[in-house]
């Protein structure tokens, strides 16, 4: 169970690791369009939609690893069972947020499929093929909560340190 | 219920699930939902999936992803060292010596970096150990590179200003532009300081070892030519009307990939790590980036900005007042979270109220990243400070009070682009249109 876990994130990682080339590729495919006048349409929007690709389908990975921000001001100020105790409640809030954020993005690409939603740019891309990828990310990232929670609640989590300081800003 | 009684609720929602350690993206998303259920009649869920996926996948946006891609793989590159091999020689003589390194290099480093910690990181891994070892003072050290680390922000490419740009609306390519000069503007004065410095205290800077005639020093500039065409590549690229900040963004992650390859440091490992690195750092961006649209959405409905502005509109107060005003705020809301938090947390509340104040919203956005970058160092969350205390194994209050110097010539910018605001203002107007 763990080793299945552990793999669909990281499997997650590497498909969004292939969207984020997916991005350069789209921007310099439009460029050389532009420079050797050929024409693509809708590279604009198809780095749009490998960018949210490759945001959502890391997101689990990503937790994982320790490298979603917080606040952990108080948290680390705590005596070991409080620390529990808060980090139990905030993965349970976290939880039930990212179920929320895993239903409703789900549900998006189901009515946008119900509805055949098409992209209204010059790519006209039926919209429920790059929001799979919402869909999918939200959803492993709610299965990732739910295993750290529970890690937790047996005191089996380990606390990740990220491995190098963020270059986040 | 009244206004003031649902901001105030609303805030002491931000403030549970914040300090409790909710994942930042997620408590904002929470507060959204909160004030959606509550005080609007439309339901929040399908309005929070369809604002997420409308910013998860705006073309604007798509520079940021790239650039942080390609401060990732500069990252993992020889440029540093190279960098400090070819700047040493020609500072012998400027008083403060060895000191520069750590201006000149961030000030490099952050024309082909997007990000403040990254920055300081990628330069400290060289000036750190080799001032140390030459016997340079360590607190002098510490405290300039933690300021000029924040030059990562200011001067172009910027994550910072990506995300103000999005979420104020305006021009990516004229935000980076606009950062230029003040960013030049700071490291002088981070400059100046350490020669005023160094001249007060004469005999802590340690002596030459040996002196390098002209020739050396110009062979010795050899090492820095791949860092001056990247920039000129990126920026360049923007200036001139040529390339959008996404386009220059793949050009600098396509230079970033031949300098690595150049030096040998392109391996399978590096490329991967680097990829993956960028994807996690992006992905972390996004959450909050999510997080912060369905909340902008949410406090429009609600309709809490127009009422803020108008308040503050009732008050009356100068916009220089107003400014410092915010910068204050912002100085202590930067102390407890990070720039981009910061930024997105706040721009959909408060950009009313600056416009109807009569503030230009490019003066503002170069504005809003000084006073990051003030953030970026003032304790107890501070990243340069998390860096360099990860680096240097001091104390984070040892490395505060030696950055406090730095803190306080910030504060001197603030004040010139608010006297003189065509530092800011002059060099996008001479841009050719792209």
């Amino acid at each position: 169970m763990r080793r299945a876990l552990d793999r669909l994130y990281d499997a997650a990682a590497a498909l969004a690791a292939v969207f984020l080339i997916g991005v350069l590729a789209m921007v310099v495919t439009g460029v050389a369009g532009r420079l050797l006048n050929f024409h693509v349409p809708g590279t604009d929007s198809y780095a749009g939609y490998c960018m949210a690709a490759a945001g959502f389908l890391a997101l689990a990975h990503t937790l994982k690893r320790g490298e979603h921000i917080r606040v952990s001001l108080i948290l680390e100020r705590l005596g070991a069972g409080a620390q529990r105790g808060l980090e139990l409640w905030s993965l349970a809030a976290a939880t039930l947020l990212a179920a929320l954020f895993a239903f409703y993005s789900v549900r998006l690409a189901v009515q946008s499929w119900q509805f055949n939603d098409v992209s209204t740019g010059n790519d006209a891309t039926p919209l429920w093929i790059p929001q799979l990828a919402m869909a999918a990310g939200t959803v492993v990232l709610l299965i990732a909560f739910v295993d750290e929670l529970v890690l937790e609640w047996r005191g089996k989590r380990r606390r990740v340190a990220p491995a190098e300081a963020l270059h986040n800003e | 219920m009244s206004d003031p009684a649902i901001t105030g609720l609303l805030v002491v929602a931000l403030l549970l699930l914040l300090g409790s350690g909710v994942w930042i993206g997620l408590a904002l998303a929470g507060v959204a939902w909160i004030g959606m259920e509550l005080f609007s009649s439309r339901p929040a869920g399908d309005a929070m999936a369809v604002t997420i996926w409308g910013s998860a996948s705006s073309w604007t946006l798509t520079a940021l992803p790239l650039f942080v891609w390609m401060g990732e793989i500069l990252f993992r590159t020889r440029l540093s060292e190279d960098m400090f091999k070819g700047l040493a020689p020609w500072l012998e003589r400027v008083p403060g010596r060895l000191l520069h390194t750590n201006i000149i290099g961030c000030t490099i480093f952050a024309a082909v970096s997007g990000s403040s910690a990254a920055t300081c990181a990628t330069i400290g891994k060289m000036t750190l150990p080799e001032l140390k070892r030459r016997g340079y003072p360590e607190g002098m050290t510490i405290g300039t590179l933690a300021g000029a680390g924040t030059l990562g922000l200011l001067i172009p490419p910027s994550i910072i200003m990506i995300v103000y740009g999005v979420s104020a609306d305006v021009s990516i390519a004229q935000l980076f532009i606009a950062g230029v000069v003040p960013g030049l503007m700071l490291a002088l004065l981070f400059s100046g300081y350490i020669v005023v410095w160094a001249l007060a205290n004469p005999g802590k800077i340690p002596e030459i070892t040996h002196r390098t005639t002209l020739a050396q020093k110009l062979a010795a500039a050899r090492h820095l030519i791949p860092v001056v065409l990247l920039i000129a590549t990126v920026l360049g690229s923007i200036y001139a009307g040529v390339a959008t900040a996404t386009e220059a963004a793949a050009f600098g992650v396509l230079g970033s990939l031949a300098i690595s390859g150049w030096q040998g440091s392109l391996t399978w490992a590096s490329f991967r790590d680097s990829l993956l690195g960028g994807t996690r750092l992006y992905c972390m961006i996004a959450l909050i980036l999510a997080g912060a649209a369905f909340l902008t959405l949410s406090m429009g409905y609600i309709g809490l900005p127009r009422h803020l502005a108008e308040w503050i509109g009732s008050l009356e107060l100068s916009p220089f007042a107003l400014i410092v005003a915010l910068a204050v705020f912002y100085i202590v809301l930067g102390c407890f979270l990070d720039g981009i938090s910061m930024v997105v947390l706040t721009m959909g509340v408060i950009l009313p109220t600056v416009q109807a104040a009569g503030i230009d919203l490019l003066w503002f956005g170069i504005f809003i990243v000084l006073v990051v970058e003030m953030a970026q160092i003032t304790p107890p969350v501070g990243f340069n400070l998390f860096v360099l205390q990860g680096m240097t194994r001091h104390e984070i209050t040892y490395i505060a009070r030696h950055t406090l110097p730095m803190f306080l010539l910030m504060i001197v910018a603030v004040l010139m682009i608010w006297f003189f605001p065509q530092l800011i203002t002059w060099l996008p107007q001479q841009m050719k249109l792209g």
